[in-house]
């Protein structure tokens, strides 16, 4: 190798460095806004659609559930509060289950809905169902257990997705709904306190 | 343009949809084929994301082909496939969102892809920008095409809907949307087209 070809070689790795990261600079300077402010919009929707009732959906606070990170909100129609809504993760299959878990001012579930998971397509995902998320309408923290038989009171397990099912309802929902109980109505600052 | 170069840019066309199917002949990159194609969506996005990298591989390196040296050609070509996928997934990730979430590591993936790196290599570093433009597009669309036609009878038998909509009410057969079914549906695809193939060729000897 001769001086020529590496002052060659050199020219030609620092051009393409350069052109390539000025390409991408400018390509993420006009994505990211846009993922941005989509991920905004997603969640605004997401929160509305749980709790419609709710005129403002305002955020309350952070906390954390498996090592990752939630939030908690407040909703209120003028000046009353008309429930809560938290984030909440599961154990579940495969996957972490991402949950939204809307409470009236009593706590009791009102509507969840699911967020993300990675759980067997075709067994675990029909926890995403309206046929399961509907169980979940006016049960108390007691009640979110899951039997495999049919029920009313307790949340029905979809079949061949008990773990999923047992994820969703006794993981998220219940140490999410424990959580905003202690925190909101028992003003303690018990993060997980009432994890089991 | 001659008849003779037009047919001869056909001729590239083919030759990646057909001869040198990536997925269907070559068996390469069969990983994304079995992980995104359990719905027909993910399945034509992954193909439209690979089919747009290896056009844009294959003009960036033709261009640049006089000016690389040939001792550091291998991470030149790496880096202009890497700055091409990091573009399509930025792109991806802002306007196809839920796609994305789903499929946004498989796309990261692309700069892995034997397939890219072999057409930079063995056709873009060798020819005219044109000849590599049509090269790109065949074996773009051979991948697409592949992708497409696994993940329509995928979502179809494992779920009865297409592109999300449901058709049947029924799912006949659950496993196909399960990752032994990519193995089932890659295998008999195939196999299918191998034996339409060899007919083909009997055909033609024949005659």
């Amino acid at each position: 190798m001769t001086g020529r070809d590496i002052i060659k070689i050199t020219l030609n790795l620092v051009v393409i460095y350069i052109v390539g990261g000025i390409i991408l600079t400018v390509v993420y300077a006009w994505t990211s806004p846009i993922i941005y402010r989509n991920d905004v919009l997603e969640k605004e929707r997401a929160l509305k659609e749980l709790m419609p009732e709710a005129e403002t959906i305002e955020k309350l606070g952070d906390w954390t559930i498996h090592d990752k990170h939630a939030e908690y909100f407040i909703g209120r129609r003028g000046d009353e509060v008309v429930g809560y809504i938290v984030q909440s993760f599961g154990k579940g299959y495969s996957s972490y289950i991402n949950t939204l878990i809307a409470v009236d001012k009593d706590f009791s579930v009102q509507r969840i809905n699911i967020l993300g998971h990675a759980e067997t397509p075709g067994l675990g995902d029909e926890i995403e169902t309206e046929g399961f998320r509907g169980q979940f309408k006016g049960k108390d923290k007691e009640y979110l257990q899951v039997v495999k038989t049919d029920t009313k009171d307790y949340i029905q397990a979809i079949s061949g997705a008990t773990i999923s099912s047992r994820a969703v309802a006794e993981d998220a929902v219940k140490n999410g709904v424990g959580f905003l109980i202690n925190r909101i109505r028992e003003g303690k600052d018990g993060e997980q306190s009432d994890h089991e | 343009m001659s008849s003779q170069t037009t047919n001869s840019y056909v001729d590239l066309i083919k030759n990646g949809i057909f001869k040198e199917n990536t997925i269907f002949k070559l068996a390469l990159s069969l990983c994304p084929s079995i992980a995104v194609t359990n719905n027909l969506r993910n399945g034509v996005l992954m193909g439209m994301a690979v089919l747009f990298v290896q056009v844009m591989v294959n003009i960036t390196v033709s261009l640049l082909r006089h000016f690389i040296h040939p001792r550091i050609r291998l991470p030149v070509f790496m880096l202009i496939i890497s700055g091409w996928v990091t573009i399509t997934d930025m792109t991806m990730a802002a306007f196809f969102r839920e796609a994305y979430k789903e499929m946004g590591l498989y796309i990261q993936l692309i700069v892995a892809f034997a397939s890219i790196l072999a057409r930079a290599e063995m056709f873009a570093s060798k020819n005219r920008v044109t000849p590599s433009l049509f090269d790109g597009i065949g074996m773009g669309t051979g991948f697409l095409f592949a992708l497409s036609v696994i993940s329509f009878f995928r979502e179809f038998l494992g779920k009865g809907s297409l592109w999300g909509f449901p058709i049947i009410d029924a799912k006949p057969l659950l496993i196909m949307v399960l990752p032994a079914g990519g193995f089932f549906a890659v295998g008999i695809l195939m196999g299918f087209f191998n034996w339409i193939e060899m007919r083909y060729a009997k055909k033609q000897r024949s005659s």
